[in-house]
């Protein structure tokens, strides 16, 4: 199971990253692309929708199950990986790279000390 | 949990287990898409082992057959398997199921794991004092070997691979085999069941044949891609096989259980009928999403995705059966989504 050292971790499996604008781009957990199976549908959001901390802002279903997405901060959709649309199993194959799903800009300065870093997360996965 | 006693040759191979009708099974491996695609275009083996099976022999055991089941298995013979349903008196199916007729007065009766002991209590309690009934599925392991190159990898391994719906039997690694060309994924194929004792070694020759191991995951998406009902989902106690679209597995030239209510709604017609859809996106619209066609309503049987059309399909019940040029919608959370009608299989096979 990859975990990344250098993203942090939601407690419902969200992985997000600072970029370098201050903007926080947002994908899922290789562990939870792993206990969702093969995704076939992915529901985005609209660039432009404003989101709250940990609200759910899309929908993820493999041929198994349903999940919501949330938001590990809050602000303003400014990006959204429409390649998903057709090919959402690019999330299975690279949850960390192509399989990202939106970028977030909040509407200030954030931290992401409030979600786990690495380790934490891959304690927190072992735990189930 | 009961398994199979080839559990930890699938879990050496990956596999994720679940639990299929209080039975833990493998649900897959390397994953449900990659499976079914194996399955449609080489080869893949499921283990299957959680279906009921038991033995009904001696003098009544045709008998039994024809009178506990709704199709007739007096319009085959001995060496061949049908699809038949067992039915209460309101004419509910009660269980679908798959009889293998070995020879003249032996029979194998498949029902699905979930009913299995109460198909069996009804055998057990019809039959008469020279009929035995004796379950099968603690010492046996049920392997389903299905895809275009089936037959290929049977024949290898069996010496022989018994026709769509032929039953064949032999021995295989010195234990006897039953084999039948049935199956759940509407390609070519055999469903075989052997004793513990050689299941690994059946299992092992499968995979050197070149067949994918594959999950119950795949094994659903494979059967509704042809439409094939699911117990428990598309038919259950509270539904006849004329609602479900499946008339043509009720033989009405003997007299069995069910059969007096089942005329009664052939001549009043049926309340409602089981239809199938493509949605049109992949979306998918899952068993409980309420679906409506004008004044019909109801809701979604089975959905799921299709691997091979890239969307999602399913099926459902309506009430009362909808007007063949009728809209059919469904909701997705709160939004009704016209969908396209689409009689099953919903691809071509």
């Amino acid at each position: 199971m990859q975990i990344p050292e250098e993203l942090r971790y939601a407690d419902n499996h969200e992985w997000a990253k600072l970029e370098d604008d201050g903007s926080v781009r947002v994908g899922i957990s290789d562990y939870a692309q792993d206990a969702l199976g093969d995704i076939v549908y992915i529901d985005l959001p609209e660039v432009g929708a404003t989101v709250g901390e940990g609200d759910a802002f899309g929908e993820i279903e493999s041929t198994k199950s349903v999940a919501e997405i949330y938001a590990p901060v809050a602000g303003t959709i400014t990006e959204v990986n429409d390649a998903l649309d057709a090919a959402p199993e690019a999330i299975n194959h690279q949850p960390y790279g192509a399989g990202w799903i939106v970028v977030i800009t909040p509407a200030t300065d954030v931290s992401l000390d409030h979600l786990m870093e690495a380790e934490a997360y891959a304690a927190y996965t072992e735990e189930g | 949990m009961p398994t199979t006693s080839l559990r930890e040759v699938h879990a050496a191979a990956g596999a994720r287990f679940t639990d299929f009708g209080g039975w833990e099974m493998p649900l897959q491996y390397e994953g449900v898409i990659a499976e079914h695609m194996a399955v449609r275009e080489s080869v893949g083996v499921f283990d299957v082992s959680h279906l009921g099976r038991f033995e009904v022999a001696g003098p009544g055991a045709v008998d039994a057959v024809r009178y506990l089941l709704c199709n007739d298995i007096a319009k085959i013979e001995p060496g061949k398997a049908q699809y038949t349903m067992a039915l209460n008196d309101s004419g509910g199916v009660e269980d679908d199921i798959i009889v293998w007729w070995i020879d003249d007065e032996r029979l194998w009766v498949l029902p699905n794991g979930v009913n299995f002991d109460e198909i069996m209590a009804r055998f057990a309690e019809h039959a008469g004092p020279e009929t035995t009934v004796r379950p099968l599925r603690d010492d046996t392991v049920l392997l389903a070997v299905q895809g275009p190159d089936a037959p290929g990898v049977i024949e290898s391994v069996l010496g022989t691979a018994p026709g769509r719906f032929r039953v064949a039997t032999g021995e295989f690694a010195g234990h006897p085999y039953v084999a039948a060309g049935t199956g759940y994924t509407g390609e070519r194929g055999a469903e075989i069941a052997v004793p513990a004792e050689s299941a690994p070694a059946l299992w092992q020759a499968v995979l050197a044949g070149g067949a994918v191991p594959c999950g119950l995951g795949a094994r659903d998406t494979l059967r509704l891609e042809m439409g094939f009902a699911l117990w428990g989902q598309d038919l259950d106690e509270t539904t006849t096989p004329l609602e479900a679209g499946l008339g043509w597995v009720v033989n009405w030239d003997h007299d069995f259980v069910g059969k007096d209510a089942l005329l009664a709604q052939k001549a009043s017609g049926r309340p409602r009928a089981l239809v199938g859809f493509k949605t049109g996106g992949r979306r998918i619209a899952r068993h409980g999403y309420a679906m409506r066609a004008g004044e019909s309503i109801g809701e979604v049987a089975s959905g799921n995705f299709s691997p091979i059309l890239q969307g999602a399909i399913g099926l459902g019940y309506l009430t009362p059966p909808p007007k063949a040029d009728t809209p059919l919608e469904i909701e997705f959370r709160d939004e009704w989504q016209v969908v396209e009608r689409a009689k099953p299989p919903f691809i071509e096979r």
